[in-house]
């Protein structure tokens, strides 16, 4: 290779990496909105089978996703209503919302309950249709009782409307009907605890996941929030949505970012500088590890569309294994002195750094296959990373890189190979087989420790604070919890309606037990046509002889026009969910209703209210045709056990297929060797992790996959250079301990993450690197040492 | 399973839409409002004017009483008043007893939660299910401390007379009640004698007490009815 092709090499790959920075710039700053994907929800993978199930997961966490909920509380009723007067004037002054509603609009009530009379003969509560259906029912008396009723009758459907007060009941138990808000003042407002809490809702112009809606709304939030919280002093704002944890779920990544791209940048910058004594392989080996981490990032994003949180996490933390490569580059060069030619230096280091590579792009070809958009963004985003790195060390160095080096700082070097010198006999020969039995031994109680964990939490753990607001905010208003559900699916409108009747008969069984609070689903709102005929079919005996109708009612003292005016309304006509939906009513329910296609059929949701165990929820389903309980947490545990069970098998895996790469180029009788310091450093890892007590989870796995993968490095990286460094013992080492500790700077920084995925992911590496660095002076035969 | 919870998804806080008011506004009023009313009376410590004190003070030395009563009820849409009468038993802080001799006989608990039919033979059958009402059973509990927060946020109450011969009247604050009530008209001595309702439809319901006495113990079936231990 001539001078001019090693700067031509360069100069091509150079261009094309200011390309790859440009574009990387552009799709994740130059455009409107940023890719960094916030809605937590959106990395979790598909759990349902049922495709149908899973649209219905989406749609029920969209339904109120651009939606803010405020809860303004305070001891005193008038600074309450008031405080919440002034709030929602102060949002709605901006422009981030689309509407901020707490004064209710003028409301007439006949408006509501005139559509509903044509209907009043096919809508009937379960009491009133089990009276009716008793053998010994009484018109004359049902009337009787109905008008002398104590204190008030008939008001809201008028009482010559409903002599029988069957629409009046069936109107009462009306979802709309049973909220513990109520208007007073024209604000909807709950008092309970000696405190008056008041409802104002917002809507955002934008998308609760957009980081300027986000960053807009909170401060407009904050700003009113302050401004109340001192015109009323003791005021207590509550709020919820989608929003706050969005937001908070991203100043957490950031802060993480900040925290570990800043304290391994700067770990890693005064490590190079001590060992190398010079800034240029400093800004060289950033230099390439940026490539690799922006070319990583633009791919991830060419890719996915978006990038995930944690892999932003991750890939800050990606930092410490990429710049593995200019370190062994950097080293090679060091060790050469004066002798040091680029070529022949490229030529030397290639293929360790080749398997190296090799054998990390195994490790996350594994982790991409799993099935979980996450983890293959994660394994996307490292194996572009690396392998970007890792060229850029092949075509930037050697150009940028000619002149000879200072040689190793002497205290490192010797750092090293005293700690060599300490290791190597103790893990070589029968001493080293007696103390690896003797270690097994030790870590047996540990393993025997070990259990796991498979809560969906480990990925998704929103601050406490949000989620005790949250929870206040539904102990106030009766909101249910939103992710468990019931899906109905059937052939068409009513046989949705007829299996989603079935279910909530079950569910009120269940109520009436006290197991659950209640539930809401469209069949208590529009029941199915065969349900309403059957209600009609009740009451027809009442209507078979008009004359007798008409003196039940004139004896209870009606008045013959309107008796007239009931009687000839029989015996109308059945409510209909399509025309149903498109009412006024139906607006906060409607997106309980699926459209269907031919394929599909129709579905509707069915919601649970009240905290209750999956499996009691999975019972009242059993045996329904259509009906599946979809909760999207449990799914999510489940995946998480499932694939944490097959984890432990790809490791395997990924060692058998480490076996023949390392057989080939070290010889079958030299493997284990090899092999032992990354098998051993996992194997510590898991019996400490038992000691600590610590539950394994899929993430854990994941961890010791890439401990793997760098252990190995560390084993080759070792083996490879010890030949051409013997002029300068513990030189070697010293480079592999460098890696080791770069890594351990970054990955080990995610031990202090916020996201628990991440913790256990860094934790995990934390003790494997640190095991196997300790354990990697034994892939080299003893004999080379003394030589 | 909290962290997919607390991610804000679906219940709608749409269905307080503007439906809802009025009708919730009804319920609370149809069941219970008088009956809050009831409660509050024989309840002590009013902060409000003198006579309101004295009279809640006066009522509230009767924790559980007994009285006859006669209700009668004229509404437009009926041709002739309709009379009811039976008997009462009224504990504070856990509801009523409401016991119709004449034209039926029917014997319903009510109570600040629930409204339950009892029959002859001592079951008791839940006459309506809505929950709704457990709002009320609030605004009593609140009451039954001592705070008539609840029912002044509700109405403007008017007292007059004395002591020894009152009236109250309650007249909706809200828009929304205003819609649908009229007043309400209390009238006592030492014990509450009269409940007059009118709503906006021209309906009027009078009740009359009479015989008016301490409760004494209560057997096993009224405390069931009412929840008492």
């Amino acid at each position: 290779m001539t001078q001019p092709s090693l700067w031509s090499r360069t100069g091509w790959f150079a261009a094309v990496a200011l390309l790859v920075i440009l574009l990387g710039t552009w799709l994740l700053f130059g455009r409107g909105r940023s890719p960094i994907q916030t809605d937590l929800l959106a990395m979790l993978p598909a759990t349902e089978r049922n495709p149908m199930a899973e649209v219905a997961a989406q749609q029920l966490a969209h339904a109120n996703g651009d939606r803010v909920i405020v809860l303004v509380a305070h001891a005193d009723d008038d600074h309450a209503k008031a405080a919440a007067r002034e709030l929602a004037q102060m949002l709605a002054k901006d422009k981030v919302f689309a509407s901020v509603t707490a004064e209710l609009p003028p409301f007439d009530l006949q408006q509501m309950i005139t559509p509903y009379l044509a209907h009043r003969f096919t809508l009937l509560t379960d009491v009133d249709r089990q009276a009716l259906a008793q053998p010994g029912y009484d018109p004359q008396q049902a009337l009787a009782q109905r008008i002398n009723e104590p204190f008030v009758t008939g008001i809201g459907v008028r009482l010559q409307d409903d002599p029988f007060g069957w629409l009046q009941h069936w109107l009462e138990q009306q979802p709309w009907s049973r909220s513990p808000l109520l208007p007073e003042d024209n604000l909807l407002t709950a008092h309970r605890d000696d405190r008056s809490y008041v409802l104002i809702t917002a809507t955002l112009h934008g998308s609760s996941y957009d980081d300027a809606i986000q960053r807009r709304a909170w401060s407009a939030l904050d700003l009113a929030q302050g401004a109340i919280e001192h015109d009323h002093p003791g005021t207590q704002v509550l709020r919820t949505g989608a929003l706050f944890y969005a937001a908070s779920a991203r100043s957490d990544a950031e802060r993480d970012v900040h925290r570990v791209g800043l304290i391994s940048t700067v770990g890693i910058a005064l490590l190079l500088l001590a060992v190398f004594r010079s800034p240029g392989p400093l800004l060289l080996a950033f230099l390439s590890t940026a490539i690799g981490i922006v070319a990583a990032a633009t791919a991830s994003v060419l890719v996915f569309g978006q990038i995930y949180l944690l892999t932003l996490v991750f890939g800050a933390a990606l930092l410490g294994e990429a710049v593995d490569y200019s370190i062994q580059y950097l080293t090679a060069r060091a060790n050469a002195g004066q002798a040091w030619e680029p070529r022949r230096g490229l030529r030397q280091v290639r293929p360790a750094l080749l398997i190296a590579l090799g054998t990390s792009l195994l490790g996350y070809a594994l982790l991409g296959m799993v099935p979980f958009p996450a983890l293959r963004q994660m394994a996307c985003f490292a194996m572009v990373g690396m392998t970007v790195a890792c060229l850029s060390v092949f075509f930037l160095l050697p150009a940028l890189l000619r002149r000879p080096a200072k040689p190793l700082s002497g205290v490192s070097v010797r750092l090293a190979w005293a700690l060599q010198r300490a290791i190597t006999p103790l893990v070589s020969g029968w001493s080293g087989i007696a103390l690896a039995a003797l270690a097994l031994l030790l870590a047996v109680p540990g393993w025997r420790q070990l259990h796991h964990d498979d809560d969906v939490h480990l990925l998704i753990s929103p601050p406490a604070q949000l989620i005790a607001q949250e929870k206040q905010i539904r102990d106030v208003t009766g909101l249910g919890n939103g992710t468990q559900f019931y899906l109905v699916q059937g052939d068409n409108q009513e046989q949705v309606l007829q299996r989603e009747e079935a279910l909530e008969q079950r569910l009120q069984a269940m109520t009436d037990a006290g197991q659950l609070q209640g539930w809401l689903g469209l069949a208590g709102m529009v029941p199915s046509l065969q349900r309403q005929h059957a209600n009609q079919a009740l009451l027809a005996p009442l209507f078979a002889q008009p004359d007798r109708m008409r003196q039940w009612l004139h004896g209870a003292g009606f008045r013959d026009a309107d008796i007239d005016r009931f009687i000839q309304a029989w015996p109308g006509t059945p409510l209909v969910l399509h025309d149903w939906l498109k009412t006024a009513v139906a607006t906060p329910f409607r997106y309980l209703w699926m459209k269907g296609d031919e394929q599909h059929g129709s579905a509707s949701l069915v919601l649970p209210q009240g905290d209750v165990s999956s499996d009691l929820l999975k019972q009242a389903a059993k045996d329904l045709p259509g009906v599946t309980l979809v909760d999207k947490a449990a799914g999510v545990s489940h995946l998480f056990g499932r694939y944490r069970h097959y984890a432990s098998l790809w490791l395997l895996a990924a060692i058998m297929l480490i076996v023949p790469v390392f057989g080939w180029r070290y010889g079958w009788h030299s493997v284990p060797r090899v092999l032992a310091p990354p098998v051993f450093g996992m194997g510590f890892t898991l019996a400490a992790l038992g000691y600590l007590h610590h539950p394994l989870t899929l993430f854990h796995w994941m961890a010791l996959m890439l401990v793997l993968g760098v252990g190995a490095n560390y084993a080759v990286f070792l083996r490879e250079g010890e030949p051409y460094v013997t002029h300068r013992p513990g030189a070697m080492y010293a480079s592999v301990l460098l890696s080791a500790i770069t890594a351990l700077l970054s990955f080990g920084l995610l031990a202090w993450s916020s996201m628990p995925a991440l913790r256990d992911f860094g934790l995990t590496l934390l003790l494997g690197i640190g095991f196997t660095a300790l354990l990697v002076p034994a892939s080299v035969p003893s004999r080379n040492l003394s030589s | 399973m909290r962290g997919v919870n607390s991610l804000p998804t679906a219940k709608p806080l749409g269905r307080h839409s503007r439906e809802s008011g009025n009708d919730r506004l009804l319920q609370m009023f149809i069941r219970c409002s008088v009956l809050a009313l009831l409660l509050i009376c024989f309840n002590a410590h009013a902060q409000s004017p003198d006579l309101l004190h004295s009279i809640l003070n006066q009522l509230s030395q009767h924790t559980a009483v007994r009285a006859n009563f006669t209700q009668q009820r004229q509404s437009p849409a009926l041709t002739q008043p309709q009379i009811s009468s039976g008997q009462l038993l009224f504990v504070t802080g856990h509801g009523m007893l409401w016991q119709v001799q004449q034209p039926y006989q029917q014997s319903l608990a009510l109570t600040g939660t629930r409204a339950l039919r009892i029959d002859a033979k001592g079951h008791m059958q839940l006459v309506h299910s809505e929950r709704g009402v457990s709002q009320i059973s609030q605004m009593l509990q609140g009451m039954l401390t001592g705070q008539l927060d609840e029912v002044t946020r509700q109405f403007d109450v008017r007292a007059s007379g004395s002591a020894s011969q009152w009236n109250l009247h309650f007249t909706p604050k809200q828009a929304r009640m205003a819609q649908v009530l009229k007043g309400i008209q209390l009238d006592g001595g030492v014990y509450l004698q009269r409940i007059r309702i009118d709503t906006q439809d021209g309906m009027q319901t009078d009740i009359q007490m009479t015989d008016t006495h301490d409760a004494g113990p209560l057997n096993a079936l009224e405390k069931q009815a009412l929840g008492l231990p």
